[in-house]
């Protein structure tokens, strides 16, 4: 029988061959998939999360454990698709309009997808009327802007006001993040929040998640 | 505009004992990485393309054409026209290394003087991603570089002024030659090519370095070399401390040898870097603060009996700040930084094309205004 400490552990020390390997084999044995994410996958990475928090993994590290995250996922997207399970929160993340840096946003995405969230990634480069049309095409609920000069995260504004317009400011929470982003900058545009770094922004997301759902 | 030039004439030599902290009394210095070509422009009211500065400043120049060299001896000119009218110590010249890089274009931001295409590295896309591809690399010979921009200076800048010279470091060059993300995963696939790359920058970096500080017209050497960001460092520590900083420790070796200060510019929190940087490396310098991280007084109270500590006023500040706050700002830095000498003022990063010119402006005459006020 497959020990579901291997996944936790494969995806832990960034061993992305081993995570896909026992995930095949957990699927072989009629492990359901959703069993796989919640007893393995999220822990893990929630533990990935605590470590950089304590300055113990770093970007590597995080990006080695989210490639193995991303190899045990694969198989698992049709049968979770077929089950009907529902995410933890839909989520529309992307760098804003005029910023290429994405390394830190493809973190929080890995991190946020590893948690159970659905993540759409509008990727790089995106203008304020792109995340708008999004969030209105799939009902996301939480919206995560990632910017790393100082004068691209002007454009987190614009995503705000352009969700204000369209009648979607209500049903969305607005997590901000970036080099350049501080909580005071966050809260002059009216965020709803600010991660410091990948593993704070999925804290975030997990908490107004909650908040949602208790709501 | 400035309301009167900074000071009369340029005193590097004071610039330089504030550096070493050899005095605590005299002026407070200014002191920048670098300035965008738009700032300059717009100071001295020289027109210049900026939006074909990178050709010059990232292109390889063993294939300027004609019209690329005019455009590298037009930036050598702005630049000393520049210091001149702002009446600084130093100009700001960086050497000519022909380095393969690949940069990625940014798109517009269309935010005020950054009109222009913004490129730096793609984070996803190296040249150097396998041992092919580092045994194919076209490392440049030592007879592929120069330090033309120092000569250059040294007949054209002012009596009293002398050449900083800024180095693009060997971590940034990595992540460059590489990209970030290859890199990152090179660090657990295949280390031995991540050192066989860091080796071959540094024996670049060490030999130019050496043969800039050995001129007489190069006051000190700004080595540029981000390895953190807003939480900590790129690499874990251990990383860092196994191969790069013994290799800093060279390339700062070879502009002491000559006599010159060495300034370390590093983005990002590397507070746990710091005992290594100044007592393996031996850095005389530290640029690039955010208040985000750590306002530039505690590192000054942290740091300043060994090091000097160069800037500090933050760049959204600077950017988005009124002019009152900026000289309200400037004051409070100078009240915690300045008595205690090893000091200059500057920003928090450089005089970027998206920082408002009143705002830099006011830095400027604020230090101005305070040096006057304590005698100097």
């Amino acid at each position: 029988m497959v020990d579901l400490q291997e996944l936790h552990d494969a995806i832990l020390n960034g061993d992305a061959k081993s995570a896909a390997a026992v995930t095949r084999a957990a699927l072989a044995q009629n492990v359901p998939a959703i069993e796989l994410i919640q007893q393995a996958m999220v822990p893990a990475m929630d533990e990935v999360g605590r470590r950089f928090e304590c300055q113990d993994y770093f970007v590597p590290e995080l990006l080695l454990s989210a490639r193995a995250m991303k190899a045990a996922l694969e198989p698992l997207r049709p049968l979770l698709a077929a089950s009907g399970a529902q995410p933890a929160g839909t989520v529309v993340i992307g760098t804003v309009k005029g910023d290429l840096h994405d390394i830190g946003k493809n973190l929080v995405a890995a991190l946020l997808e590893g948690g159970g969230f659905e993540v759409i990634d509008l990727g790089v480069d995106v203008a304020p009327e792109k995340f708008v049309e999004t969030v209105q095409q799939t009902n996301a609920n939480i919206v995560c802007l990632s910017a790393l000069l100082t004068v691209t995260m002007l454009s987190m504004k614009a995503v705000i006001e352009g969700l204000r317009a369209a009648g979607l400011r209500e049903h969305v929470t607005v997590l901000v993040g970036g080099a350049p982003v501080t909580r005071q900058f966050a809260e002059e545009i009216g965020a709803d929040g600010y991660g410091e770094n990948a593993s704070a922004a999925v804290a975030l997301a997990r908490s107004c998640a909650r908040s949602a759902a208790v709501g | 505009m400035l309301e009167r030039p900074f000071q009369g004439k340029p005193d590097f030599e004071h610039l330089r004992a504030v550096l070493l902290r050899e005095r605590k009394d005299g002026p407070v210095p200014l002191l920048e990485l670098v300035a965008d070509p738009e700032i300059m422009s717009e100071v001295t009211g020289i027109p210049y393309p900026a939006e074909r500065a990178r050709e010059v400043v990232w292109g390889n120049p063993d294939s300027f054409d004609p019209e690329t060299a005019e455009l590298g001896i037009a930036l050598m000119d702005l630049s000393i026209a520049y210091s001149a009218k702002l009446g600084l110590d130093y100009v700001t010249m960086t050497p000519l290394v022909a380095l393969p890089r690949t940069r990625a274009q940014l798109a517009n931001t269309g935010v005020g003087r950054d009109q222009a295409l913004r490129s730096w590295q793609d984070e996803h896309v190296g040249l150097i991603t396998n041992r092919d591809e580092f045994l194919r690399y076209r490392w440049p010979s030592f007879d592929q570089i120069n330090i033309l921009p120092v000569e250059y200076a040294a007949t054209r800048m002012p009596d009293g002024m002398k050449v900083v010279l800024l180095y693009m470091g060997i971590f940034e060059d990595l992540r460059q030659l590489m990209g970030f993300e290859p890199l990152a995963y090179a660090t657990a696939d295949d280390p031995e090519l991540v050192d066989d790359v860091l080796e071959g920058l540094t024996r670049i970096a060490e030999y130019t370095v050496g043969l800039a500080a050995a001129h007489p017209a190069t006051g000190a050497i700004f080595y540029a070399d981000d390895m953190g960001f807003s939480s900590g460092t790129f690499l874990s520590p251990r990383f860092m401390r196994q191969h790069v900083i013994p290799r800093l420790k060279r390339i700062a070796d070879a502009c002491h040898e000559h006599g010159k200060p060495f300034i370390l510019h590093s983005c990002g929190n590397v507070l746990s870097l710091m005992e290594d940087f100044i007592d393996v490396v031996g850095i005389d310098a530290k640029h690039s603060f955010e208040d985000k991280i750590l306002p530039v007084e505690d590192w000054y109270a942290r740091y300043a009996s060994r090091i000097a500590i160069i800037g500090g006023l933050d760049m959204d500040l600077l950017g988005r700040g009124s002019e009152e706050e900026v000289r309200a700002r400037t004051r409070q830095i100078l009240q915690a930084c300045a008595p205690g000498g090893g000091y200059c003022m500057g920003t928090g990063n450089s005089a970027a094309n998206y920082i408002k010119l009143d705002n830099y402006y006011a830095m400027i005459d604020e230090t101005r205004k305070w040096n006057e006020e304590h005698g100097c």
